[in-house]
C-alpha cells in the first residue's frame, strides 16, 4: 500500500514540480547557448512565454489522434518521473519513459507528413542507440546497490558511483542523445538548421506543441535525476552534491551542443553502442566478478 | 483423470472425423464444434484445478504402449515414404535410424521398465493446456474462414482441406499429451506427432519451396528426435526408470548421474524450439497457410520445446554443463534474431525472427534455472502465445485483403482496416512495450539475469531489447498512419477470423490488466511446488501499476483515437509546394508531379543476414558440440 500512496504522490508532485524546474533549465540553456555565441539572449523565462502563446493558438492539425498520442506521451512522462523521484522501482520508470517516447513517435509517424515521418525513422534509430545503456545503468544501480528501487540509495554507506564510474561515463554518452543535443540531434533540432525542417514536430503546432514543449522539459528532469542519482548515499548532504553535479553535467552539455556539428546516423549509432559496450558490459562485469 | 485423457483423445477423434468427411459445410460444423468442445473442457478443467499441486494419475496400460508403438511406426513409414518420394537421402537415413532406434527401444528395453503414474498434471501443464485448448483451437476456428479464401485463391489445385482440418486437430491432441503425459515414452511419441504434423502442414501446399523447407523441418527435428531417444536409453537402463517426474527429482538430488541425459533432452527441446543453428526451419514453415504459422509459433511445436526446457530448468540450476549451453546458446539467438528482424520487411518473416528471439529468451530462463527465472519464462510463453497467434491472424487476414504480406504494404492500414489495424497495434505493443505482458516478463527476465549476476546475458539482453524496439515501432509507425478517406476493404473478413482475433485480443487484455492475479494463482504454484521458498520476481504492487498503465493504454487505443474532432484540420506540410496532400504529391522543379514516398529503415548493412547469421550459427553450434563432447566425457568418466 505504501508503494502506492509514495507514487500517487511522487506523480502529482512531479507534475507540479518537473515543467517549473525544466522550464527554468530551458531558459538557463538558450541563455548561455546565446552566451556562448556572442549574443545577448532572451530572457530566461522566455521558454514559459513561448509556451503560454502555443496554448492559446487555435487548435490545428493533419488528423485527430496526434494530438490524443501526444498527450498520452507527456502523461507517461509525468508518470515516469513520479515513479523516480518518488523513490520506486528504476525499471519501471526506464519501461514507462520509453512507452512515452514510443507514443511520441506515433504521433508523428500518425500524420504522414515526409518531413515527419523521417524523423520519426530517425527517433526510433536513437531509441535503439540509448536504450542498451539505460538498461544497463539499470543493471549497474542493481549490482552496486542491491535493489531497483531509487530509495535504497538513501540507504548506503558509499555512494554508487565508486563502482560504476564507467557506467555513468556511458549515460552521459547517450545523455546528449536524450536531451536532444547536438552532435545527436538528428531527429529534431533546437536550432533552426534542421535539414528535415523540425523533424518529428514539423507537423505539431499550438496546444500540441506546446505539449511536446512540456515533454521535453519534464524528460530533461527526469534524466538530470538520472545522473544525479549515482552520488546519492546516507548523507543528506550527498543530495547537494548530486544537485550539483547533475547542473555541471548540464552546462557540460550545453557546451558540446554548441561546439560539435551534427553527425550522421551511422556514426551516432556506432558511437553509442560501442561506448555502451565498452562502458556498461566492462563495468558490469567488473562488479559481477570482483 | 478423465478429462485429461478426453483432452488428447477427442482432438485426435475430431481429426479423424475430419479426414473422411468431405462436405464443406459438415467439415465446417465440426471443427466449429470440436473447436468449442475443447475449448470448454480446457476451461473447466483449467478452472476446477487452478492452483493445484502435481497430481500424478496411477495409470499404466499395455494397450497404449502398443498403440504408442504403432504410432511411431506409422510416424517411421510416412518419413521414409516421403524421403524416398522425393528423394531426400538425409532424410531416410535420418528416419531409418530413428526407426530402428524407437522399435529396438520399444521391444528391448522398455517393456522391463514400468511407469505407475502415466499421466500427471500440475500448473504448468495447466498454463500449457490453457494455451493449447484456447490458443489452438481459436487458430483452428479463424483456419475455417482464411482456409475458405485460400481455396478460393487456389481454385485450380485439389481440395485437400480435410487432411489440413485433421492435422490441425492431431496436432492439438498430441501437445495435450507431452504436457500431461508422465510415461517419458508416451510423451516422445507425443513429441514425433507434433514433428511429423508440422512436417506435412509445412509441405501443405507442395510447391517446391514448400517442399524444401518441410524437408529441412523434418531433418532438424529428427535430429533432436533421436537426441530424445539417446535420453529415453539412457534413463531405462541407467536410472531404471522412465517416469519423467523420477528423472527429475534424481537429476536435481544428483546432478552428476544425469549429465548426458539432461543435455540430450535440452537439445530436442531446442531443435524444436528453433533455436540457432536449427531457426531456419521455423523461418521456413512461413510457406504454409497462415493458420499453420500461427500454430506453429503460439501453441504448440515450438511451445513443446520451450516446455520441455522449463520442465528441466530445475535440474538444469545444478546442472552446469547443460545449462551453459542453453543460456548461451538462447541468449545469443535472442540478440541476433532480434538483429536480423530489423533487416527484415515480409511480415511473417518479422514475426518468425521475433518467435525465435522471444523463445530463446525463454531458453536462456530455462537454463539460468531459478525460481525467478522459471518465473519469467512462464510468462513469456503466455504473452508470447496469445500475442503471435493475434499477430498471425491479423496478418493472415490483411494478406488476403491488401493481397500482400510486406510491411510496406501495410501504410494507411489504419484508415484501410481501422479494426483490424487497431487489433494488430494491440498484438505489436504486447510484444514489446511496458506497461504489456511480454515486457513485464522480459523485465522479469532482467531480474533473474542480475540476481544470478549473467553478465554475458545481460548485454546480450540490453542489446537485444533495443534491437526489439527498432524492428517494431516502425512496423507500428507504418501502420498507425492516416491521411484522408481510403476504402475500407475489411467488410469482407470471414466471421470466423473475426471471432477468433478478437478472442486472442481479450485474452490480451484480461491477461495484462489481471497480471498481479495469474502470478499469484497460476504462476506461482508451479514455481512454489519446484523451489519452495519462491517469491515472484516482481512484485504485487509494481504488477498492479502497470496493469492500470496498461487498461489506460488499451482504452486510448480502442475509445481515444477518434475519426473526427472540433480542432481544424490542415494539410501535411510540404514546402508549400503541395498539389495532392492525402497523395503526398507536389510540385517538382520541372513543374510536373512528384510523390513524395517513405519507406522503412532496415539497416542492412549492420542487421543484414548475411552478415548475422553465420556468426549466430557457427556460435551456437559450437556451443552445442562442446557441450555433447563434454557430458559425453562426464558420462565416460562416470562408468
Amino acid at each position: 500500500m505504501a508503494t502506492w500512496i509514495a507514487t500517487i504522490i511522487g506523480i502529482v508532485a512531479f507534475t507540479v514540480l518537473a515543467p517549473i524546474v525544466g522550464c527554468l533549465l530551458d531558459g538557463v540553456d538558450r541563455k548561455i547557448s546565446a552566451r556562448m555565441q556572442g549574443r545577448v539572449g532572451p530572457s530566461i523565462l522566455q521558454p514559459y512565454y513561448d509556451v503560454r502563446k502555443l496554448l492559446e493558438k487555435e487548435r490545428a492539425s493533419v488528423n485527430t489522434v496526434e494530438g490524443t498520442y501526444i498527450a498520452c506521451a507527456l502523461l507517461f512522462a509525468l508518470v515516469a518521473g513520479g515513479v523516480f523521484f518518488s523513490g520506486g522501482n528504476l525499471l519501471l520508470c526506464i519501461f514507462v519513459i520509453t512507452l512515452s517516447s514510443l507514443f511520441f513517435i506515433m504521433a508523428a509517424y500518425s500524420t504522414r507528413s515526409p518531413y515527419a515521418e523521417v524523423g520519426a525513422h530517425r527517433e526510433t534509430l536513437q531509441v535503439m542507440c540509448y536504450e542498451p545503456m539505460v538498461l544497463m545503468m539499470a543493471i549497474v544501480v542493481f549490482q552496486a546497490s542491491g535493489s531497483f528501487d531509487i530509495a535504497g540509495l538513501f540507504s548506503l554507506d558509499t555512494p554508487i558511483i565508486a563502482t560504476t564510474f564507467g557506467a555513468w561515463v556511458g549515460l552521459l554518452v547517450i545523455l546528449t542523445i536524450k536531451l536532444r543535443k547536438s552532435p545527436f540531434d538528428i531527429s529534431s533540432s533546437h536550432h533552426a538548421h534542421q535539414e528535415i525542417v523540425r523533424g518529428i514536430t514539423t507537423e505539431m503546432s499550438g496546444p500540441t506543441l506546446a505539449k511536446v514543449e512540456i515533454l521535453h522539459w519534464v524528460e530533461n528532469v527526469l534524466f538530470m535525476g538520472w545522473v544525479g542519482m549515482f552520488f546519492i548515499n546516507a548523507n543528506p548532504i550527498s543530495i547537494a552534491v548530486a544537485i550539483i553535479v547533475a547542473v555541471l553535467v548540464y552546462l557540460f552539455e550545453i557546451w558540446i551542443d554548441n561546439n560539435f556539428a551534427r553527425v550522421k546516423w551511422q556514426a551516432m549509432f556506432k558511437i553509442a553502442w560501442l561506448s555502451s559496450l565498452v562502458l556498461g558490459g566492462v563495468n558490469i562485469a567488473i562488479i559481477a566478478f570482483i | 483423470m478423465q478429462l485429461i485423457g478426453f483432452l488428447i483423445v477427442f482432438p485426435m477423434l475430431a481429426a479423424l472425423l475430419l479426414l473422411v468427411i468431405r462436405a464443406n459445410a459438415a467439415r465446417n460444423a465440426i471443427a466449429y464444434a470440436s473447436a468449442a468442445i475443447i475449448a470448454v473442457v480446457t476451461l473447466f478443467v483449467f478452472g476446477t484445478n487452478l492452483g493445484t499441486e502435481a497430481v500424478y494419475f496411477e495409470f499404466s496400460s499395455g494397450a497404449i504402449d502398443i498403440i504408442c508403438t504403432l504410432i511411431s511406426i506409422a510416424i517411421g513409414v510416412i518419413i521414409i515414404g516421403y524421403a524416398v518420394r522425393y528423394r531426400n537421402i538425409i532424410t531416410l537415413v535420418l528416419g531409418i535410424a530413428q526407426l530402428a532406434a524407437s522399435l529396438v527401444f520399444e521391444f528391448a528395453f522398455a517393456h522391463g521398465v514400468e511407469v505407475e503414474a502415466g499421466l500427471y498434471m500440475d500448473s504448468l501443464s495447466l498454463i500449457m493446456a490453457f494455451i493449447i485448448g484456447i490458443v489452438g483451437s481459436g487458430i483452428c476456428i479463424y483456419a475455417i474462414g482464411y482456409m475458405e479464401d485460400f481455396q478460393a485463391e487456389h481454385a485450380d489445385e485439389r481440395d485437400r482441406r480435410p487432411v489440413f482440418f485433421a492435422i490441425m486437430f492431431l496436432f492439438l491432441g498430441a501437445m495435450f499429451a507431452i504436457v500431461f503425459s508422465n510415461n517419458m515414452s508416451w510423451m516422445f511419441t507425443a513429441w514425433e506427432i507434433t514433428t511429423v504434423c508440422s512436417f506435412l502442414l509445412i509441405g501443405y501446399t507442395k510447391t517446391e519451396e514448400a517442399i524444401r523447407n518441410a524437408f529441412r523441418q523434418i531433418i532438424m527435428n529428427i535430429l533432436g528426435g533421436i537426441a530424445f531417444i539417446g535420453a529415453l536409453y539412457y534413463c531405462a537402463i541407467g536410472l531404471q526408470t522412465l517416469s519423467f517426474a523420477e528423472f527429475l527429482q534424481i537429476g536435481t538430488l544428483a546432478p552428476v548421474m544425469v549429465v548426458l541425459p539432461v543435455t540430450c533432452l535440452a537439445f530436442a527441446g531446442m531443435t524444436k524450439a528453433a533455436q540457432m543453428p536449427f531457426h531456419t526451419w521455423l523461418l521456413g514453415a512461413m510457406v504454409a497457410p497462415t493458420p499453420t504459422s500461427a500454430l506453429l509459433h503460439s501453441s504448440t511445436m515450438v511451445k513443446a520445446g520451450v516446455f520441455m526446457l522449463v520442465k528441466l530448468a530445475p535440474v538444469l540450476n545444478v546442472c552446469w554443463i547443460p545449462s551453459l549451453m542453453t543460456v548461451l546458446v538462447g541468449a545469443i539467438t535472442f540478440c541476433l534474431c532480434s538483429f536480423m528482424a530489423i533487416s527484415q520487411s515480409n511480415a511473417k518473416r518479422v514475426l518468425a525472427y521475433s518467435t525465435i528471439a522471444n523463445l530463446g529468451l525463454i531458453v536462456a530462463c530455462a537454463g539460468v534455472g531459478t525460481a525467478e527465472a522459471v518465473w519469467a519464462a512462464i510468462f513469456l510463453i503466455i504473452f508470447h502465445a496469445i500475442a503471435k497467434s493475434l499477430l498471425f491472424l491479423c496478418v493472415g487476414t490483411a494478406e488476403h485483403h491488401i493481397g500482400s504480406r510486406d510491411i510496406e504494404s501495410m501504410d494507411l492500414l489504419f484508415d484501410r482496416m481501422p479494426r483490424l489495424a487497431r487489433l494488430m497495434m494491440l498484438g505489436i505493443m504486447t510484444m514489446f512495450v511496458a506497461p504489456f505482458g511480454m515486457l513485464i516478463s522480459k523485465w522479469a527476465t532482467l531480474v533473474s539475469f542480475v540476481e544470478t549476476q549473467q553478465v554475458a546475458l545481460l548485454v546480450l539482453l540490453a542489446f537485444g531489447s533495443a534491437a526489439t524496439f527498432m524492428f517494431w515501432a516502425k512496423w507500428l509507425g507504418k501502420l498507425s498512419g492516416i491521411a484522408g478517406r481510403p476504402e475500407n476493404v475489411e467488410k469482407t473478413v470471414h466471421v470466423s477470423e473475426w471471432i477468433a482475433t478478437y478472442v486472442m485480443a481479450g485474452l490480451i487484455v484480461v491477461c495484462c490488466v489481471l497480471l498481479p492475479l495469474i502470478s499469484e494463482y497460476v504462476v506461482m504454484p508451479y514455481v512454489a511446488g519446484v523451489n519452495l521458498n519462491a517469491v515472484a520476481t516482481l512484485s504485487n504492487d509494481i504488477l498492479w501499476i502497470t496493469s492500470i498503465l496498461a487498461a489506460i493504454v488499451i482504452i486510448v487505443l480502442f475509445a481515444g483515437l477518434k475519426k473526427s474532432s472540433k480542432s481544424k484540420q490542415v494539410n501535411v506540410y510540404m514546402a508549400g509546394i503541395t498539389v495532392d496532400s492525402d497523395d503526398r504529391s507536389f510540385r517538382n522543379s520541372l513543374g510536373g508531379t512528384t510523390k513524395a514516398t517513405a519507406s522503412n529503415w532496415y539497416m542492412t548493412e549492420y542487421f543484414g543476414e548475411k552478415r548475422i547469421k553465420p556468426i549466430g550459427e557457427i556460435s551456437c553450434a559450437i556451443l552445442m558440440v562442446a557441450a555433447f563432447a563434454l557430458s559425453f566425457a562426464y558420462f565416460m568418466a562416470l562408468i
